[in-house]
């Protein structure tokens, strides 16, 4: 005998229901949700850039942005200048302003710039378009906030990395989104962020050679800052790794910029 | 070609789908007491990771990235549908497990009694599901490429379960603590296993120490008066 | 328990030791492993699988008599998925904050065969009471061993619990590090987390000598 629910017809009618309810039920929430999601994500990409740059509401240990409902007029207020570089074969092109910049692409603010969808523009021959924040720090030094993009262990890592005029870092934030928690996931913890500051891009003869995240205890406490080296995190080799080559292949590109900006000063 | 070549054996010894990553424990774990239904889980997890992770590979390209319905039209361009991602990898590896279910039943009988319930789990073998979203993540290039990884992480994944079944045979005759016998020491003997897996990692990172001093990177320079120029507008008012 | 009647009782008290859906079941195997090296992490899983097993057998249950067998496999994973994109999509838009903790966990929930494994083997063919039950019997079953996991791979790993340390400061060399304790690292790596489940295992069974196989 055979039950109603195994007859072919009734499966193709339930598969049939089945993708048309879960259909309208996803597609409508997402549809509502929408624009609540896109103002956070601007939002946080806010905080992200002015953590980078030292400001937020970090107290000893945690590492916690600034609020939310603040961080608007505290990024208009703290990021002086925003601007857009065209790089291609390791040369900046041409550059923007956030007015230049806004008129020549529908009023889309230069920090909305998508990194992932640049660098793979960029893969394709195209200039890539690298936005480049500029404000004062805390002890009122000028820092560049330039974002990074990468790939993790298990999916994309990403960053905001805060630098000065002779690319000596001054911030980073670090974010993912799904790396190992407990492991991977500590990039975003304060320890590992902090262990950024002071370190040197460059080499003493000024060639650009990054961070790298390296394993092994020669320098625990950090102590070292023109080693171009940062501490890693036990057992999250490969999100270390990731981190290492955001930051080599993203702010390399960004060096020429600083080397015109030091002729200028000379 | 070569690449290919360096995908197929970093899926199958580096990225290990049960040793590096720890995905499609449960029916490793579950189904690996006899060699010959190992062989049986592992034939069905290579040849469903084979088809899914390249169609998924289409679905991505051409539906769900941010940009990807472009061939339907510009009007298209902007769509991004990538929230749908994890539902479309989910309906097409369930489809194919059905799929490898009904062939299975059909002709293996008693493969499929001793399969049981687990052959349903290969829908949520995360290995099949993880070999998508790394698909996915990792941003392989081309459909030769993704069919590559499909097939070396599922022989990576078969190598494991094969290499436990047989130290499972093994291991009945040896004295066991009668508490762990079974799944207990099989757990351990994994972590051990996975140990020694660990040291394949230094195929791909062996000897960077050395070059890490070459990775240097020397970005040329030229200063132009279009340069300058352009350093110029980059004052800040302070 | 007044509540229950004492077989409603079993059906949250065995998933906690004589049956428990990972060290018996060999169920969830994966994430158990992959998110123990800090006990928070393993507490916001259990948290969120507690929650998803709940719910979801009481939707699977509830249309236990309507989906057609063949493709009941593709209709449970498309329950899971449904209700965890929701959940995400929601707290993205409300709670962003607390989606980002929760992001991680999304794919994890999602694969996690514990799920799955209780949809097919219990609500199916019970009905949504016991099947509610029966989830949150096997999430909790589920959160103490990810909890004593977690415990042991902290404290060993990083000498701290949730994030406080509790053996001293290693670099400064302080408390139990003053003696010469040194934390192992070993702890962190994922096959540590094997041999702990195959210690609880192993401890498991010789108290309760009628799980011992063969």
């Amino acid at each position: 005998m055979e039950k109603r629910t195994d007859k072919n017809s009734y499966t193709i009618i339930f598969a049939i229901g089945m993708v048309i309810i879960v259909g309208v039920i996803l597609s409508g929430l997402f549809g509502w949700t929408k624009p609540m999601i896109t103002a956070n994500e601007e939002i946080e990409k806010q905080q992200n850039i002015l953590y980078a740059m030292g400001v937020n509401n970090n107290d000893d240990t945690s590492a916690e942005f600034v609020a939310s409902d603040k961080a608007e007029a505290l990024f208009t207020e703290n990021v002086k200048e925003q601007m857009v570089l065209f790089s291609k074969d390791g040369k900046i092109e041409k550059q923007m302003t956030r007015q230049e910049y806004m008129d020549a692409n529908n009023g889309q603010e230069p920090y909305l710039i998508d990194v992932k969808k640049q660098q793979s523009n960029a893969k394709k021959g195209e200039a890539r378009k690298l936005p480049l924040f500029i404000g004062q720090n805390k002890e009122g030094k000028t820092v560049y906030v330039a974002p990074i993009y990468g790939k993790g262990l298990w999916d994309a890592i990403w960053g905001y990395v805060a630098i000065d005029k002779d690319m000596v870092v001054q911030g980073a934030y670090f974010d993912h989104k799904g790396e190992t928690p407990g492991l991977g996931a500590n990039i975003k913890q304060r320890y590992f962020m902090d262990d950024f500051y002071g370190e040197h891009l460059l080499t003493s003869n000024g060639a650009f050679k990054g961070i790298t995240v390296a394993k092994g205890n020669a320098d625990p406490k950090n102590e070292d800052k023109t080693d171009n080296e940062v501490d890693a995190i036990a057992g999250a080799t490969i999100t270390g790794d990731g981190v290492s080559a955001m930051i080599k292949s993203d702010l390399k590109l960004y060096k020429p910029y600083f080397d015109n900006l030091k002729k200028q000063a000379n | 070609m070569l690449e290919h070549l360096e995908l197929f054996f970093k899926s199958i010894f580096i990225d290990n789908m049960v040793f590096a990553t720890f995905l499609g424990m449960c029916s490793y774990l579950a189904v690996s007491k006899k060699v010959s239904t190992a062989v049986g889980l592992g034939a069905a997890v290579i040849f469903v990771l084979a088809i899914t992770v390249p169609l998924n590979w289409l679905l991505d390209q051409y539906i769900l990235q941010p940009g990807a319905l472009s061939w339907m039209g510009p009007e298209y361009a902007d769509y991004d549908l990538s929230f749908l991602s994890f539902i479309m990898f989910i309906a097409t590896i369930a489809t194919m497990v059905q799929l490898v279910e009904i062939v299975v039943e059909k002709f293996s009988p008693s493969l499929y009694n001793s399969l049981g319930i687990f052959l349903p789990l290969i829908a949520v073998n995360c290995a099949i599901l993880g070999g998508s979203l790394f698909m996915q993540s990792r941003e392989i290039e081309t459909l030769g490429l993704a069919t590559t990884y499909g097939v070396g992480s599922g022989i990576g994944w078969f190598l494991a379960i094969l290499a436990i079944a047989a130290i499972r045979e093994k291991i009945r005759y040896s004295n066991v603590p009668p508490a762990l016998r079974g799944l207990g020491i099989t757990f351990i003997i994994t972590g051990l296993m996975a140990i020694g897996f660990m040291s394949f990692g230094g195929m791909l990172t062996g000897g960077d120490e050395e070059t890490k001093e070459d990775t240097t990177v020397e970005v040329q320079v030229t200063p132009t008066d279009d340069n300058t120029e352009l350093a110029n507008n980059t004052k800040i008012e302070e | 328990m007044g509540l229950l009647s004492k077989k409603d009782a079993a059906l949250i008290k065995d998933p906690l030791a004589d049956n428990n859906p990972i060290t018996i079941q060999v169920l969830g195997i994966c994430s158990a492993l992959a998110i123990t090296a800090e006990l928070e992490a393993s507490i916001v899983m259990s948290i969120s699988v507690l929650f998803v097993l709940g719910i979801g057998n009481v939707v699977i249950s509830l249309m236990r008599n309507i989906i057609p067998s063949k493709i009941r496999i593709i209709v449970q994973l498309i329950v899971v998925a449904t209700l965890v994109i929701i959940v995400d999509l929601v707290l993205k838009a409300f709670a962003y904050e607390l989606s980002k903790t929760l992001s991680v966990f999304v794919g994890l929930i999602i694969t996690n065969c514990i799920i799955m494994g209780r949809f097919e083997a219990f609500a199916l063919g019970n009905g949504p009471w016991r099947s509610f039950l029966d989830g949150i019997g096997n999430a909790l079953g589920y959160a103490v061993i990810l909890i004593i996991v977690g415990f042991f791979r902290e404290l060993l790993g990083s000498g701290t619990l949730l994030g406080i340390p509790v053996l001293g400061d290693p670099i400064e060399k302080t408390g139990l590090y003053a003696l010469g304790y040194e934390n192992n690292g070993f702890m962190l790596l994922s096959p540590m987390a094997l041999i702990v489940v195959g210690i609880i295992i192993w401890v498991q069974r010789t108290r309760n000598k009628t799980l011992i196989e063969d």
